[in-house]
């Protein structure tokens, strides 16, 4: 009789627990620990991200209060989104694309219109490769013997179909008059993967982040044909752009910052000045140096118009691709 | 007794063929082959339940055999463990992240030594379930920085 | 391989401070190894905001120290509570705890030590004269090679189960199916996740690994709890007998290049290498109906082969960047985050690097069987817990387990679930490992497939299309036959010579 007793104190507590969450005073924002949310577990990329963060912004003394990472894994950024979304301005949580694409693909009921874009912060560019004795060695060759028989092509991708990776190559295919929808692509489980398959010439080619490829080209066991970016990139100068290459764009793989709905002005102004502070230290760009990241910073304001805009563009890819009917 | 042997098999030929009705109603893809997700699933579910009729078939003919454990289970205080267990490991789920981690790993590993070794060991379970708690707590949250809540 | 480097490359790694690491690391993967959930993967990752201070070289040190010492670590609990920390360490449990059971757990113990130990040495020296041909070897590996090494490996599972095929052969096809559950990868569609964000990558094999065995397991010793013998439980020597090293001895050292092998295979890994190691013990054995009854040797090849693998799943990320395993990839991560860029031009431009951390695992295995060999001792204390006390603890770290691996206490209903599951499946007699092993191998091995026909336009035939695929073939149709085989000829000659069979006496 007595567990009966204890369960029920138990439930009793829980119940009140439940019920005296939500108390929150604002005077001077922020006025308690900070979060920043990497939807993802520890060690992959958002998480990378979120950690450089914390430590730089803590480092460089830019914001005073105590900044904790959390880790919310899954749905591909979905749980820890909606997570940021139950929370108070103190919460931010890093993004990418996907958090256009997970809508636009019919997995997620989140928009990113339902959260406030706090920052851009930095982009990777999108490389073609093929092995180093492909007989291919430009982008258009390539893109010409695709043309004439698309289903012969075997293109490595990877982790999943509607990726940044993924929607490059549909960009560059479609931009030549290609439909990308007829494409053949074999997907991997990651980045690493697709490029032990290149270089055991299990695929004809691959698109991937130009860091997965950078040193391999370098250290020639595989020719990059193409890099996504709008000049040619330190240290592979060698490589062309899409744009050199004559198919019309600049594809950034971008990783961004973003708070909870609703937030305010000053919140807003309060971000603005400690990012634009801190993407100007040493420390920060040595963060970028190092994961061959690019600098690509732009305000809350400014935030806002780019993903409104590479919400269109997304979605006219995601259509090309053939993903969504 | 007899009917307890057969809840396993029949449970089992039950689920292989919801996944096989769900795996036929996955949607299909519309990239490559429209039917490239369903057949892996498929045709692990026809698998499943032809060896879920073979392991029921086998169970009746040695239906007469007793099963030990299943003895073991039904007697004494065993049923009331594991429901007690699985219980307060629900409770424990839904309290973890709303009063922290310090009090519901208090509460949860103390009501499971109350429960399994006794009341009269209140000392020895109150020590441990203290004890316990505060250094998980300390290790995984301080010490290896894993964010608890 | 470079003489000068390499010294240089010891030089780093006898620093005292990298010393001091690699003991840290060790002794820190051991115990997070041990615990149910907490992997190396996992350990990594929480150390990576420490390793933002230090100098990249005693990262990287620090990070594979954690990496082979979970290794060491993850068959503690295996031996002792029958309950494996990490997919590489269920193979200990088929003759640790039996072992245990036996009033043999320190010479368990101790055995899997020395086993990991050798293992470990053979495999950092295989790095040293076959890193750059090895990693070649890795790359011939295509799609439907991983097909084929997964089909080896589930047939491994079927050779397992002789005796009680169909349980074992059920037990396999839920572990497909619950491979299925999340997106599928080569199309985007999303399988059976009931519209949860959260089961949108896949159930967590490790879930399951906790819930069956380490819930399972409690939740099974409830059914004689009250029961159980207060007395002192035999716990045995702190060494192993002369005897027990003699049976070990071969499958020891047949396992270690096995394993680093299969390590060096992205993807492949410790779960594969051990589970391959055992079974293929198992049938080469005179005394194959002594595995899973407390075999020394069925527990030291395993433990011999998956921390062979550990080594050898530094290989691709070194000499490729490319991380063939959950921890790998979190390494590399934190690698890139300190401006170290494992790749094909980390030995030329970094060479005393790349030498400082093979030399580090050198030392560290040294480090490590010294340790492991003196926790033997307190290790075995666990057994005088009062099981009614030891069990609400095992539950607890469950449950710790299981959150540090998402974050979620949704994940928590799942242990629950699967932990009913492993009590009904020990109650029916149905095997475990079957379920979690098809788990782990069960998407790679669907979309491997799906891959490898894809890019044969349709044809069979790309599975016997190079000598690699063709070997595997052949090495599957011999664990799927082979023990038929035996047994045909052993009938035969027993109807022969009619001698008694010999008793082996257990000590």
């Amino acid at each position: 009789m007595r567990k009966i007793g204890f369960v029920s104190i138990l439930i009793l507590i829980m119940l009140l627990a439940a019920c005296s969450s939500n108390a929150s005073g604002s005077k001077g924002y922020p006025d308690k620990n900070l979060e920043i949310v990497a939807p993802a577990s520890p060690g992959g990329g958002w998480d990378l991200t979120a950690r450089s963060l914390e430590k730089v912004l803590t480092d460089e003394n830019l914001v005073e209060q105590n900044i904790n990472v959390v880790n919310k894994p899954g749905g591909g950024g979905e749980v820890g989104w909606k997570y940021l979304k139950s929370k108070d301005a103190h919460t931010l949580a890093v993004n990418s694309s996907l958090v256009l694409t997970n809508n636009l693909l019919g997995q997620s009921d989140l928009t990113y219109n339902e959260f406030t874009p706090i920052a851009t912060l930095a982009t990777e560019w999108q490389a073609l490769a093929v092995p180093a004795d492909s007989k291919y060695s430009t982008a258009t060759e390539f893109l010409e013997a695709t043309k004439e028989n698309p289903d012969s092509m075997k293109i490595g991708v990877g982790p999943g179909l509607g990726n940044d990776d993924h929607l490059s190559l549909v960009q560059a295919a479609s931009e030549f008059g290609i439909n990308p929808s007829e494409l053949n692509f074999l997907v991997y489980e990651g980045g690493g993967d697709v490029v032990t398959a290149l270089l055991g010439g299990h695929v004809d080619a691959v698109t991937t982040s130009l860091s997965e490829v950078k040193d391999q080209h370098l250290a020639g066991k595989l020719k990059i044909l193409a890099v996504s970016s709008d000049k040619p990139v330190e240290g592979i100068e060698d490589v062309p752009t899409w744009q050199d290459e004559g198919v019309d764009m600049v594809f950034p793989h971008w990783r961004g910052l973003m708070g909870p709905p609703d937030m305010t002005e000053e919140e807003i102004a309060y971000w603005d000045e400690k990012i634009s502070k801190m993407v100007e230290t040493e420390q920060w760009k040595k963060v970028l140096d190092n994961n061959d990241w690019e600098s690509f910073y732009k305000n809350s304001e400014e935030t806002e118009a780019f993903l409104k805009e590479q919400n269109d563009l997304y979605q006219k890819l995601v259509k090309d691709s053939g993903m969504m009917k | 007794m007899k009917t307890m042997k057969l809840i396993v098999p029949f449970f089992l030929i039950l689920f292989s063929i919801v996944m096989l009705i769900s795996s036929f109603n996955l949607q299909k893809a519309n990239l490559g082959n429209p039917y490239g997700p369903i057949y892996f699933p498929a045709g692990i579910s026809i698998f499943m339940l032809i060896f879920s009729i073979i392991y029921l078939m086998q169970e009746l003919k040695n239906i007469h055999k007793e099963n030990p454990s299943i003895k073991l289970m039904l007697s004494g205080r065993t049923p009331r463990l594991i429901c007690v267990t699985i219980l307060f490991g629900i409770i424990y789920s839904f309290l973890f992240e709303r009063v922290g981690f310090l009090i519901s790993t208090f509460l949860f590993l103390g009501a499971l030594l109350f429960f399994i070794n006794g009341k009269r060991k209140w000392i020895v379970n109150t020590v441990v379930a203290l004890s316990f708690s505060f250094i998980s707590w300390y290790a995984f949250s301080e010490l290896l920085g894993v964010s608890l809540p | 391989m470079d003489g000068g480097s390499f010294i240089n490359g010891l030089m780093i790694a006898i620093e005292p401070i990298n010393i001091l690491w690699i003991i840290v690391g060790g002794f820190l993967g051991t115990i997070v190894g041990m615990l149910p959930g907490l992997g190396p993967a996992t350990a990594v990752a929480v150390l990576i905001p420490i390793t933002f201070s230090m100098n990249p070289v005693s990262a990287i040190i620090l990070m594979a120290a954690i990496y082979y010492g979970a290794m060491y670590g993850g068959s503690r609990s295996s031996i002792l509570l029958n309950t494996p920390g990490d997919g590489s360490a269920i193979a200990a449990t088929f003759d640790g705890y039996p072992m245990a059971k036996k009033g043999q757990a320190g010479e368990a113990l101790a055995i899997s030590a020395v086993a990991s130990f050798i293992g470990g040495l053979i495999a950092v020296v295989g790095f040293i004269f076959l890193a750059e041909p090895l990693a070649n070897f890795a790359l011939e590996f295509g799609p439907a090679e991983y097909f084929l090494l997964m089909l080896l490996t589930l047939s491994a599972i079927v050779a397992l189960s002789i005796g009680k095929m169909v349980k074992g052969f059920l037990a396999m096809m839920i572990g497909l199916t619950l491979s299925t559950v999340g997106i599928d990868t080569q199309t985007g569609v999303y399988r059976f996740t009931m519209g949860l964000p959260h089961l949108s990558e896949g159930i967590d094999f490790l879930i399951v690994i906790i819930g069956v065995y380490a819930i399972g397991e409690v939740l099974y010793n409830f059914l004689n709890i009250d029961q159980q013998k207060k007395d002192k439980k035999k716990v045995g020597k702190v060494w192993f007998t002369k005897d027990q090293w003699k049976r070990s001895k071969w499958p020891i050292l047949r396992s270690g290049p096995l394993g680093f092998l299969i390590g060096v295979l992205p993807g492949a890994g410790g779960s594969i290498a051990s589970m391959i190691s055992y079974t293929s013990e198992k049938q080469i054995s005179k005394r194959s109906e002594e595995f899973g009854d407390g075999a020394a040797e069925g527990l030291a090849a395993p433990e011999s082969a998956n921390n062979a693998a550990s080594v050898g799943a530094m290989i691709p990320l070194l000499t490729m960047g490319i991380p063939g395993s959950g921890t790998t990839a979190v390494m590399l991560g934190a690698l890139i985050m300190l401006g170290l860029r494992p790749g094909p031009l980390l030995f030329e431009q970094q060479p005393e690097t790349a030498w400082a951390l093979v030399n580090s695992m050198f030392l560290g295995n040294i480090a490590l069987v010294i340790i492991n060999i003196l926790l033997v001792g307190l290790l075995v204390k666990i057994l005088d817990t009062p099981a009614k006390v030891l069990y609400p603890i095992i539950v607890l770290l469950a449950f710790i387990g299981t959150y540090t691996l998402s974050y979620s206490t949704m994940d928590f209903f799942l242990l629950l679930i699967f932990g009913l599951f492993g009590l009904m499946m020990k109650i029916m007699d149905i095997p475990i490992a079957p379920l979690v092993l098809a788990l782990i191998v069960g998407t790679d091995m669907e979309q491997n497939f799906r891959m490898a026909v894809l890019s044969s336009n349709g044809s069979l035939g790309i599975f016997f299309s190079s000598g690699v695929s063709i070997a595997l073939v052949i090495l599957t149709l011999l664990s799927l036959f082979y023990p038929l085989i035996i047994k045909l000829v052993k009938k035969k000659s027993q109807k022969n010579t009619d001698q008694p069979e010999q008793v082996y006496k257990s000590s």
